[in-house]
């Protein structure tokens, strides 16, 4: 029996009790759904045995990249399994871009992974060229594979900072953030945006290297190298580190090829696939650079491996500069596209995997059909498999080691 | 485009095809019917001679007629991508054999395709909505759902069927369907 303390006098408990409140149904925060299971797979999650319980992180989790929640179910310290909840950041890009023309449904493309905005228009691009047979001019291959790997080191250098910020370290992100604006600011005179830069066109690109762009690349190139040395050295002997993330989340090559896996986090299980090399496209079979892989498969590798990745972006900036030919930066196009009925698929080697678009063209000046392949969506399902047994504040460190991108995965 | 691999293709699943086999650019295109869908795509993961290991890619397609689900898939042992149909899926209750026995990372792609087409994959242990809430009824990406955004009209077309803020009253709902092409 409550001992209530009746203030109103209107005979019922008042809402200044704190255990009034306790005993009201407060359904906000249940994370068990008020439905019935649908599948099998969600009446096996949410049956919780003996000494399990649920815990929702996120959506405003700060190390969640953006709005995703996880559904945790946990035995202690220890997670048992987990359930991620998407759809925050849904905007229906593809149903956007099949509502409009094939040069403005470029602009749809880049907001997909604000980090790397160069690799989401370029395989829509790639697939609108081969819907129009289109042939792209050599110094626009040389551009774009230019501009693109300056943004794959962005990307991978903002990853460094990210994931040191996830497990509790403050400095590495200021590191990288010198290194990422000095590359947003010199991509900024290049194309005109720091983020979203939808320069790639269908065709070509959008302007021509200019004084600016050029002086700003050879100021950072001429100590781009020890500059990412010195960031790396932040962490890559840091003991405590290096403890944290060995043998953390590991995967191995069978299980990645299962889960569809691509890119660095496929590389860091022994797997050389690089659409690069594995299905050269643009201007990439000229280039001599290397795939690194590492058989490891956990999260320290997966770091490492991005490190190693940004030497060979360098080496391919480095060819790009000395091989760069002259002439025209764009195909010559009419400014209404009609491609003759038909199907293209393009896919590309971004930062994260395997970036794709496959398009239906109906013969009208809108895509039938625009589906949208993204790395980060296929990887964010393998937290699930890789974190049983490890412990809570682990699942950041997973997931920041598989580095998706809220848009990418929302679309 | 890779001749040979065409005539493999036909070698090995010449019954199963259920149209021709087109090239272009850099893809091979292979059509076949939905209960075949099972049976063909283990054959081109396991066997030796085909080896296709890495899904690149599984899209569900609204044509306007049908439904379609498409693979992407990529091997070592042709210079292509491939990309296998499975088509003529009912528009009322699309059904379709899921292949996470194969790739265990196509359940969220599967999802996807659920969540935006309708299309049923039998054997997908988790299927349920992924992006829209829990409570949602429409299918988004089907041809007969409506954009009302006046924005999204193009330069050249005028007001299409597609860009009508609602659909047209009483007509059936597959009417001012764009046809496909591909």
């Amino acid at each position: 029996m409550t001992t209530t303390t009746d203030r109103s006098g209107a005979g019922r408990p008042s809402t200044d009790d704190p255990r009034v409140m306790l005993d009201e149904d407060l359904g906000v925060f249940e994370p068990i759904p008020p439905y019935p299971p649908r599948t099998e797979r969600e009446a096996e999650f949410y049956t919780l045995r003996d000494g399990e319980m649920l815990l929702n992180m996120g959506p405003q989790h700060p190390s969640t990249h953006g709005v995703l929640r996880v559904v945790l179910k946990i035995d202690g310290e220890k997670v048992v399994d987990l359930d991620p909840v998407l759809g925050y950041l849904h905007r229906g890009v593809e149903k956007l871009c099949e509502n409009a023309d094939y040069h403005q449904a470029i602009c749809y493309l880049d907001p997909l992974e604000y980090v790397s905005s160069l690799f989401c228009e370029w395989p829509g691009v790639m697939a609108f060229e081969k819907l129009l047979d289109v042939q792209v001019p050599r110094r626009a291959e040389y551009i774009r594979v230019l501009s693109a790997e300056l943004n794959r080191v962005a990307s991978h250098a903002l990853f460094l900072g990210w994931m040191a910020l996830d497990l509790g370290g403050l400095t590495p992100i200021l590191w990288s953030f010198i290194e990422r604006d000095e590359i947003v600011d010199m991509l900024a005179s290049l194309t005109g945006q720091r983020m979203l830069f939808n320069y790639f066109r269908i065709g070509g690109v959008n302007g021509d290297l200019n004084h600016d762009f050029m002086s700003r690349l050879g100021d950072w190139m001429s100590h781009a190298t020890e500059q990412i040395e010195a960031g790396n050295t932040l962490l890559n002997e840091n003991e405590i580190f290096v403890r944290r993330m060995r043998g953390l989340g590991t995967i191995d090559s069978t299980t990645a090829l299962r889960m569809a896996f691509s890119g660095p986090n496929l590389r860091a299980t022994g797997v050389p696939f690089d659409v690069r090399r594995a299905h050269p496209y643009s201007i990439y079979p000229e280039l001599d650079f290397d795939i690194p892989t590492r058989s490891e498969g956990d999260c320290f590798a997966r770091y490492l491996l991005r490190m190693d990745e940004i030497k060979q972006s360098l080496r391919i900036i480095d060819q790009c500069l000395h091989q760069m030919p002259d002439g025209p930066i764009i195909a010559k196009l009419p400014r209404l596209l009609r491609p003759r009925p038909g199907r293209a698929y393009a896919g590309i080697e971004g930062p994260r995997g395997q970036y794709a678009a496959y398009v239906m063209s109906d013969g009208t000046d809108q895509p039938f059909r625009m589906r949208i392949h993204d790395p980060s969506f296929i990887h964010l399902q393998a937290v699930g498999l890789m974190m049983p047994g490890h412990l809570i504040a682990d699942t950041m460190a997973v997931m920041a080691s598989l580095d998706p991108i809220m848009g990418g995965v929302d679309k | 485009m890779d001749r040979a691999f065409k005539a493999r293709l036909e070698g090995r699943f010449g019954d199963q095809l259920t149209g021709p086999i087109r090239q272009r650019h850099d893809e091979s295109e292979m059509r076949i019917a939905a209960g075949d869908v099972t049976q063909v795509l283990a054959a081109l993961h396991d066997e030796p001679a085909f080896r296709f290991e890495f899904l690149a890619d599984l899209a569900g397609v609204d044509t306007g007629e049908v439904m379609q689900v498409v693979y992407h898939l990529w091997s070592d042992s042709t210079s292509d991508w491939l990309r296998v149909i499975a088509d003529g899926l009912s528009r009322e209750d699309p059904r379709v054999p899921s292949v996470t026995f194969l790739w265990k990372g196509a359940e969220w792609m599967e999802r996807e395709a659920y969540d935006m087409f309708g299309i049923t994959f039998e054997g997908n242990r988790d299927l349920r909505r992924i992006y829209m809430p829990p409570d949602y009824t429409s299918f988004p990406l089907r041809k007969d759902f409506y954009l009302a955004d006046d924005a999204a009209r193009s330069p050249g077309g005028g007001v299409r069927p597609m860009e009508r803020t609602h659909a047209p009253h009483g007509a059936p709902a597959t009417a001012n369907v764009r046809r496909s092409g591909g």
